[in-house]
């Protein structure tokens, strides 16, 4: 209600500063009015116009009236103006004549309008690299060549082979497909980009198998690649499950040509393996792993609107404000702030909302609306009065169900008072109607028989609640896309099947029961735990958005790593921007800094905690709506490399501290090796700690420019400098560091038992053993999260192998996890640099905001309930339940017996299908209700 | 579950269980058409195991 | 209705099977009319009992998807 979105827009400028934009939009005609659309689909079904699908990558047809997928939002039609036929030579019209509720208007014209609004977010997304210059790949000439993205859509069960593999030339099933990493990525040759796309070798590990899981073992993958770059978080693990158990090959080598095999659609590669020797194999198909760019149109709106970019075209910002632009007052999310994957895209947008709304916290929700409320009319008691309500959909259910015997069927049911049917059930005149024949009628259930509770429930429950009823008195059957579109070619038995849905429907909500929805108040103080840069970006970001917060580090200072830390990859002194932070964290009345204090207890839930904080044997208790976890991580301690025998080997963090400290011995250094993976990427930590990397070039530039005659050596196994960090990689290659790779099963041995420091190679270019002579080893350690299991205990949030925290949702949940009310950042998270650090903070600022903004919570009404009187006290539904919401009753009648927090249930129904007393019911979904409808199923008509 | 089944005398071949993610409509038809078909060669090949209608509350 | 068509029930998880069986819809795929599903919020809901009541009502086959 809150969220207007204006599509087919484009932004042509941005006008008048922080607090105050305007905004110009220029909106492009969709020719069928959004208001009016029911997406039945007719109009594409009508339009004679048939063109390339881009959606799935130019591989299938579509028409010139369409949706772009089925999952778009707004699910609105719209008609292509560059190809429809009325459009173009003004003849036609096929889908105006067709559309049964009159939305198509060819009348449309594009639209200038102003935004008034106090901060922009920019998420323009990115392009994909287009690799039809590259004449050696054969892309534009041979259809077995293909991009990813296109290989993306085969894969796809809605793709246009419902997700079976075949290559686009003949069809065939391919047997062997080989991958190229790094297509307009990682190199200047021609059009292409010097950064690294981030994202494509761990995509192209997916596909290959998925694609493996689709065909079967016997089908042969092998990725072409120069880096393996998997340093998010539990992608090392896949890497090595691809490798090891699904068999993808991984072949180090840049392809350098692909020629077609005459009289075949065969493809033959020409690659020089590791040892130097000229291969040849041939492939049936060949998937170029493409990398991502700024569109051209957005580099040129970017300098209209003076926002800054980076040497590769991405929005230049901060390592301290990772979201905002150049420009006071707009923000960045996504791919235009770098090339990122879906979680980190994920991290920003959240971060990038946090950092607006520090900006217009003083204006919160004065332009808010809000619903109006209807009181509720008691039902308690009363007879079923049944309203059956049969939507015709306009001709997508009655073209094929006889809808008025359906309705004529309906009325003879038990408890029905009412049976009707309207065109359109969702439109709003139909609605209104709806509610005069509630209160007319008295009904106090009603059956919605239309197309799918899954987007249109919420819509008719509300018309419930307009009319005073309770909106869980209300049973939707899905007689449309679960039944006359599915079985056009069978009208008798689609009206056979729709009576039957209808009677079911009725005997369910008969027992249906008016639900409440119980209000919970949150506490508007935040608790964050963990006083390191994401700890302090987040009570930091809570306070700029008005919220007492409460800052609890069990160390004496903050800072956390940090203080430990010389550099940023872009070049920014930590130690002068993390005094800046620790002051200003410091210096606000709204965050209370609790030093040396570690929690000893947390009860409650989501909403209302309280929490007991144990300082020097002092115990205080704080009540609070929400948690952030920002516990962080530290330095793995290194047994290898001969750690701890000689002061010349030392890890990065102390060589970062000789840097801070400009140590003069660092200048007379005649050779430095860096040992990347130190406790990384191990069996017992599988794992890329990601940003070792990037320290390590960092350092090695550092000791260049101190000294250019040094010989600085980095010895690496894959080197992730991922995003614009490839740049830095490039600069460290161009000062003369000498990058040396090493396999796992033959690392480097650090010897100074002559006096000498050496470490002994193998050159993996030469094959030849190499002794470096060197007078400092630094040690790229792994990163190695603080496993505190009372804590996790606390707020009942688990963690992985490693001992990272797990979020709710890899993707889509990255910055909270599945206990409501609790959020994570940082390095708890899993290792990362200080933006990225800082972003989640926000980010997990941002999701506890969602909730301490909206001030009480309603539970859903289709939650468990337990019947104390039946519980047998047995405890299998609090170790069955995923959300922790069955207790032990404490005190009162029912002391020990189980009961559920409708605040924590989400009505899953596990624990009722576990309890052998059957005391648990699932309300809206009790076992009544269901056997109704399996006894109904098959009353013969 | 499907034990259960065969030690009533229920053929076992009558339950089925699949696991599709809601972007698998091919998965869905599929799978719906296979259900469909075993129960229409199990109907032709035993007869019915039915018993009396229980009471509808 | 023809006692010569099966019957079949089918449970069908509202965050899967039951988004799968409307996106074939959306498809327009067609399939056997023969189902009648039952939505229920998560496969976790389902009981033994539920498959044998489905099964002494008749029903020639029930299908159980998450």
């Amino acid at each position: 209600m809150n969220i207007e979105i204006i599509t087919l827009a484009e932004v042509q400028d941005i006008k008048g500063e922080a607090g105050n934009f305007s905004v110009d939009v220029l909106k492009h005609p969709r020719y069928i009015d959004e208001d009016k659309c029911i997406a039945c689909g007719v109009c594409a079904e009508k339009c004679p116009k048939k063109i390339i699908d881009t959606y799935n990558a130019g591989l299938s047809k579509r028409k010139s009236a369409y949706v772009e997928y089925p999952q778009a939002v707004p699910l609105k039609y719209v008609i292509d103006p560059e190809t429809c036929i009325y459009l173009q030579k003004g003849k036609c019209g096929a889908c105006k004549k067709k559309c049964p509720v009159d939305a198509v208007n060819f009348d449309q014209k594009p639209e200038n309008k102003t935004i008034n609004v106090g901060s922009v977010i920019l998420a323009p997304g990115f392009e994909t690299f287009s690799p039809e210059a590259f004449e050696n790949y054969q892309y534009a000439k041979h259809p077995n060549v293909i991009t990813s993205l296109e290989f993306e859509r085969i894969l796809s069960a809605s793709g246009p082979t419902q997700g079976h593999v075949s290559r686009p030339s003949d069809h065939k099933d391919p047997k062997k497909i080989a991958w190229f990493q790094c297509v307009g990525s990682r190199d200047m040759n021609r059009c292409d980009n010097a950064y690294c796309s981030s994202v494509c070798c761990m995509y192209a590990i997916k596909e290959a198998v998925i694609a493996k899981e689709h065909v079967g073992d016997e089908l042969d993958c092998a990725i072409f690649f120069m880096d393996m770059r998997t340093h998010g978080k539990e992608f090392e693990r896949f890497y090595d499950s691809a490798k090891t158990k699904s068999g993808v090959r991984f072949i180090r080598s840049r392809v350098h040509t692909i020629t077609p095999v005459t009289g075949s659609d065969d493809l033959e590669l020409r690659f020089v393996t590791e040892d130097g020797d000229l291969k040849t194999e041939i492939f049936d198909m060949v998937v170029l792993s493409v990398g991502m760019q700024t569109p051209k149109a957005l580099v040129d709106l970017s300098k209209k609107l003076d926002i800054d970019l980076t040497p590769g075209n991405f929005a230049d910002t901060q390592t301290f404000s990772p979201v905002a632009t150049s420009r006071p007052g707009i923000f960045v999310s996504g791919a235009f702030q770098g090339p990122k994957d879906i979680p980190q895209a994920v991290v920003d947008s959240s971060a990038a909302s946090a950092a607006a709304a520090e900006l217009l916290a003083d204006v919160r929700n004065t332009c808010t609306k809000e619903k109006k409320i209807v009181p509720e009319v008691s039902v308690l008691g009363d007879r079923p009065k049944i309203g059956v309500i049969i939507c015709q959909c306009g001709t997508n259910i009655a073209g094929v169900v006889d809808v008025p015997k359906v309705v004529e069927y309906a009325s003879t049911l038990p408890y029905v008072e009412l049976a009707t049917d309207k065109l359109f059930a969702c439109s709003q005149d139909a609605q209104d109607n709806m509610v005069e024949l509630i209160k007319e009628k008295g009904l106090n259930r009603i059956v919605m028989a239309a197309c799918t509770p899954k987007t249109h429930e919420p819509l008719f429950q509300d018309t419930l609640t307009a009319a005073g009823l309770n909106k869980y008195l209300f049973e939707m059957t899905n007689i449309r896309n679960q039944n006359s579109w599915v079985h056009k070619n069978n009208p008798e038995m689609a009206t056979e099947k729709a009576k039957d849905l209808v009677r079911m429907a009725v005997s369910k909500v008969a027992m249906q029961e008016p639900l409440a929805e119980v209000e919970l108040p949150v506490n508007q103080t935040a608790m964050v735990v963990g006083g390191g840069i994401s700890g302090m970006a987040a009570a930091k970001s809570f306070a700029e958005q008005g919220y007492e917060t409460h800052l609890v580090e069990k160390g004496s200072r903050l800072g956390g790593q940090a203080v430990n830390l010389y550099m940023t990859a872009k070049g920014e002194y930590i130690q002068e921007k993390l005094a800046e932070m620790i002051a200003s964290v410091e210096s606000d009345d709204r965050i209370h800094v609790h030093l040396d204090t570690q929690l000893s207890n947390v009860d409650g839930f989501v909403g209302n905690f309280e929490s007991t904080f144990s300082s020097n044997g002092n115990e205080t208790k704080l009540e609070h709506g929400v948690a952030v976890l920002a516990t962080g991580a530290t330095p793995y301690h290194p047994t290898e490399y001969g750690y701890g025998t000689d002061d010349r080997i030392i890890t990065s963090l102390d060589l970062d501290k000789k840097l801070m400290d400009d140590d003069p011995s660092l200048k007379t250094l005649n050779g430095a090796a860096f040992i990347q993976c130190v406790g990384s990427r191990e069996p017992e930590r599988m794992y890329c700690s990601r940003i070792c990397c990037t320290h390590s070039i960092e350092n090695s530039i550092q000791l260049k420019e101190k000294n250019p005659d040094m010989n600085v050596y980095i010895l690496y196994r894959d080197i992730r400098a991922y995003g614009e960090k490839e740049l830095l990689y490039k600069k460290a290659r161009q000062l003369g560091v000498i990058f040396i790779r090493y396999s796992i099963d033959n690392k480097p041995v650090v010897n100074t038992d002559s006096g000498k420091l050496t470490v002994n190679v193998l050159d993996h270019i030469l094959n030849m053993p190499l002794e470096l002579e060197v007078d400092m080893v630094s040690l790229a350690t792994a990163i190695i999260p603080n496993k505190d299991e009372k804590l996790s205990n606390f707020f009942k949030v688990a963690t992985n192998t490693d001992g990272f925290f797990i979020e709710k949702h890899a993707k889509l949940g990255p910055s909270e996890f599945s206990t409501d009310g609790v959020y994570l950042c940082g390095l708890a998270h899993y290792p990362k640099p200080i933006d990225e650090s800082i972003a989640q903070a926000k980010a997990a600022v941002a999701r506890a905001v969602t909730l301490l903004a909206r001030k009480t919570i309603f539970s859903s009404g289709t939650v468990a309930q337990v019947d104390p009187v039946l519980c047998a006290a047995c405890g299998v539904c609090m170790s069955i339940c995923p959300y922790s919401a069955p207790k032990f009753t404490e005190e009162g009648r029912f002391a020990g017996k189980a009961e559920i927090n409708p605040a924590l249930c989400k009505g899953c129904g596990l624990c009722v299908a576990s309890c052998r007393s059957g005391a648990i019911h699932l309300k809206g979904f009790d076992t009544d209700q269901i056997l109704t409808q399996i006894f109904e199923m098959d009353e013969a008509v | 579950m499907k034990n259960l089944l065969e030690h009533m005398g229920i053929d076992p071949g009558r339950l089925h269980f699949s696991w599709i993610s809601s972007a698998e409509s091919t998965k869905f038809v599929e799978v719906a058409k296979k259900v469909t078909e075993e129960a229409v060669a199990l109907k032709s090949k035993e007869k019915k195991y039915m018993k009396t209608k229980p009471k509808v509350a | 209705m023809s006692t010569k068509e099966p019957k079949i029930i089918s449970f069908l998880c509202n965050w899967c099977s039951y988004g799968a069986a409307d996106l074939a819809g959306v498809s327009r795929m067609e399939y056997p009319s023969n189902i009648r599903v039952i939505r229920i919020p998560c496969t976790g809901r389902m009981s033994v009992k539920f498959v044998l009541a489905a099964l002494r009502q008749g029903a020639d086959a029930v299908w159980v998807s998450g």
